[in-house]
């Protein structure tokens, strides 16, 4: 008798995207042929697969810069061959509330960086807002583009153990992964082009264009065909690949900082037949590295005069300036407030339950209940700085509980979430595996979401973190046409 | 074009070029060792390649001791083929919107093969194979240059890096002759006619016995052969008019200028000519020229007429230690 890769799959007491709760793993319909195509692998097959797509990878520089190595190891970011498929219905859901959702956002910060009715209400405690380190006073009163804030939106999603999806958090100022979301999706289709093919799986490839088509939307001169650039921080960032690639997508020059000059309120960029002005940067850098001489003045990334030019309404960015606000873990708290506030409308995708330290009582409670939450930075991403408590020693529990009383605007708690599990190709077999999902939001004249996202998976066993930069894995998600 | 991609293409044509041209020096003249006869030492034998390379001192002091291994394996010279790879792929990486996807994975392959010790396994098991695939790689990165991206700006721009290189690396073949010691043997004419893959071509046109005077000839002026210095000069010359839009035999700029003084040159000057002023030193004046027009190629088109000074004498500095 064939063994089948599935034979010793354990779903544990976790929401399995591909197996119901029963224990002789019968796939979930939308994953039937895709459960049949993997049984029929043999173990080379699988190995020459997975071969085959990491050499793939490495060949054409589909990489991430892994910091604090000398040499500037480049490293491929792990894929997984199992893809993660969504049914239309589902997705559906999804993309309603994501859309709400980056409505919502927008209004508010529109709103406290004009009257601030939000905090005014009450609905929101002005300090909260205020003492977040991505606020920008200097953006108050400033009119941006199509009163648009936040272009290009990546928020977390995440499944418990019923299945139902949560928020776990916004990403408002410069989400990465879209690349690998199209280069995955390059990838499953040379590895399992029949399945692909049978399935009928919503395509993904006009991201770059949504892209372009949103900066172009944004740019002060209307006379002429807009010049949009993409800015990086250059060739040693850990997201290098993914400038260059969304840049050679959508047919637009990628600069940096030295490339870009600021003339009495206009942003050049420097060519071989003279300085040609630009009218949208679509910037993956954060605000603080943007202009030395308004922001840090150490930075060496940035252009000086540029904020100048933002400011007098000559270049637009995208995202603009003081997102960051939006996407602070205590700001995220209230976004189901603000859905309610601006739109009048319950959310259609739920928060996770979050405990905000400087509440005196949610402090109480976390601080009695370490051991079973996660704690986390309001202001960190990548997936630093967390505390889970579950695998957490005593001493780092301590150390956690000094932190929090110390500032305990910066630090919020949530209970630990199972995230759904989804079987993965591990050292010898096929065992479930925690995976969360990110879609990429576009903003412009409408709104746009390439259907799914990035799924990441965390590839230690029993890990909870996702990010690449914590031992993380991608999937290619496929959304299914009805 | 943005001014930094345009100098990212010329120099990651360059290096391409001088890794090429490296590797077949190095082929070459570990080819020629074997007939050596018993009264030369390999330090004597190598001697001259190196002193070419301008390589003698950083020699002594690298790690390394075979010559062969240091040209192309060495991690502190610049110009190891290793670490011309490197820069390339450097520089590709820093314009991979404007390459063809064929063109980084080649490049990135070698880089890959380089980075590993791949390379170094395959030198020792089979240098000829080693050889081969340096070579190849670099011809099937000019074929992909020529038939996978728009023969645009950019495009010239790789052109010229790529002719600044091969006219210099052609000049410092031809010079291991002069630096010799005492007088060419035939077996030294072969070698280098070798080096620039242009033996049978100079079999064409000069039949019968080898002579320093119609190798030298051949290199510097023939009109047809791809790796002249004449023929790569006058591409250059073509290639920045293309750029600027101004015809040729005009000029808008110093590099404009004095290409067309060296064009001039090899056009209208014979050989016994400059054989009678001395081989080496015309040679050396030709080398200082066209390190002179990479610099004003800098200077025209990749900063702004208003920068510092400075900023060009700093880069001046730089090119330069490259070249070496």
């Amino acid at each position: 008798m064939n063994q089948s890769p599935f034979d010793d799959y354990q779903t544990d007491v976790f929401f399995d995207e591909m197996f119901g709760a029963s224990k002789n793993h019968v796939p979930k319909d939308h994953y039937q042929k895709v459960f049949e195509r993997i049984n029929r692998l043999k173990d080379h097959e699988i190995e020459e697969k997975r071969r085959q797509a990491d050499s793939s990878f490495l060949e054409h520089g589909i990489t991430f810069t892994v910091y604090g190595d000398e040499e500037g190891t480049e490293k491929i970011f792990p894929f997984d061959l199992i893809p993660r498929i969504i049914p239309n219905a589902e997705w559906n859901q999804v993309e309603q509330g994501l859309s709400q959702r980056i409505l919502a956002l927008n209004l508010f910060l529109n709103d406290i960086y004009h009257d601030g009715k939000i905090l005014s209400d009450g609905v929101i405690p002005e300090e909260i807002i205020k003492s977040s380190p991505y606020f920008r006073p200097d953006m108050v009163g400033f009119e941006v583009p199509k009163d648009i804030y936040v272009h290009v939106c990546g928020s977390d999603l995440i499944r418990d153990e019923s299945g139902t999806y949560f928020v776990l958090e916004d990403n408002a100022r410069c989400p990465s992964g879209a690349s690998y979301l199209l280069e995955n999706r390059a990838i499953m289709k040379k590895t399992f082009p029949q399945t692909f093919r049978g399935m009928f799986v919503r395509p993904v490839e006009a991201y770059p264009e949504l892209l372009l088509k949103t900066l172009e939307n944004l740019s002060p001169r209307k006379s002429q065909k807009p010049v949009c650039v993409v800015l990086t921080p250059g060739v040693y960032n850990s997201a290098y690949f993914e400038h260059t690639f969304l840049a050679r997508q959508m047919g637009i020059e990628i600069v940096e900082g030295r490339d870009l000059i600021a003339i009495d309120g206009c942003v050049y960029m420097r060519t071989t037949h003279g300085l040609v002005q630009v009218d949208v940067i679509y910037r993956r850098l954060d605000d603080d590295f943007l202009d030395p001489t308004f922001f840090d003045k150490d930075s060496m990334l940035g252009v000086p005069g540029l904020m100048n030019a933002y400011l007098q309404g000559n270049v637009a960015l995208a995202n603009g300036i003081g997102t960051g606000v939006a996407d602070d873990k205590v700001t995220y708290a209230y976004v189901p407030e603000m859905i309610k506030y601006y739109l009048g409308q319950d959310p259609i995708l739920s928060n996770v339950q979050t405990y905000l330290c400087w509440r005196e009582e949610d402090r109480k409670y976390v601080l009695e209940n370490l051991e079973s939450l996660v704690v986390k930075p309001a202001n960190e991403s990548g997936g630093y700085g967390l505390m889970v408590g579950s695998a957490s020693s005593k001493k780092e529990r301590q150390e956690c509980k000094e932190k929090i009383l110390a500032n305990p605007r910066d630090f919020i708690a949530q209970p630990i979430i199972s995230l759904s599990r989804h079987p993965t190709f591990c050292e010898e077999k096929i065992e479930g595996r925690h995976i969360d999902l990110r879609p990429f939001i576009l903003y412009g004249e409408d709104i746009e979401i390439v259907p799914g996202g990035l799924t990441r998976v965390a590839l230690k066993k029993n890990s909870l973190v996702v990010n690449s930069s914590q031992g993380g894995g991608s999937k290619d998600t496929w959304v299914l046409e009805n | 074009m943005l001014s930094r991609v345009a100098d990212n293409l010329y120099w990651m044509s360059r290096f391409v070029e001088r890794a090429e041209s490296i590797t077949r020096m190095v082929e070459v003249t570990k080819d020629t060792y074997l007939e050596s006869g018993r009264e030369i030492n390999d330090d004597e034998f190598w001697h001259s390649t190196l002193n070419a390379l301008c390589a003698v001192e950083i020699f002594e002091a690298d790690k390394i001791v075979k010559v062969d291994e240091f040209l192309l394996f060495s991690k502190d010279w610049s110009n190891s083929i290793r670490n011309c790879i490197f820069s390339a792929r450097e520089n590709a990486r820093m314009v991979r919107d404007q390459l063809s996807d064929e063109i980084w994975i080649e490049l990135n392959n070698l880089y890959l093969f380089f980075l590993d010790d791949d390379a170094q396994k395959v030198f020792n098991n089979r240098p000829s194979h080693f050889f081969l695939k340096v070579i190849r790689f670099s011809l099937v990165f000019q074929g992909l240059v020529d038939a996978t991206v728009h023969h645009d700006e950019g495009w010239r721009f790789i052109s010229i890096g790529k002719y600044l290189e091969r006219a210099d690396q052609t000049s410092r073949i031809l010079d291991t002759l002069s630096l010799k010691y005492g007088e060419s043997s035939r077996t030294d004419l072969i070698s280098v006619l070798r080096s620039c893959s242009a033996l049978s071509a100079y079999r064409r046109q000069f039949r019968g016995e080898l002579s320093l005077r119609n190798v030298a000839s051949f290199l510097l002026f023939s009109q047809d052969f791809p790796r002249s210095i004449r023929f790569a000069i006058r591409r250059i010359d073509s290639n920045l008019h293309e750029i600027s839009g101004v015809p040729r035999g005009n000029f808008s700029n110093e590099a404009e200028r004095l290409i067309g003084s060296v064009l001039a040159m090899v056009n209208f000057t014979d050989i016994d000519t400059l054989m009678a002023s001395g081989l080496h030193q015309s040679i050396d004046d030709l080398q200082t020229k066209l390190i002179d027009v990479g610099q004003r190629i800098f200077e025209a088109y990749v900063l702004l007429p208003f920068e510092n000074e400075n900023i060009g004498q700093q880069r001046a500095a730089q090119s330069f230690v490259q070249q070496q």
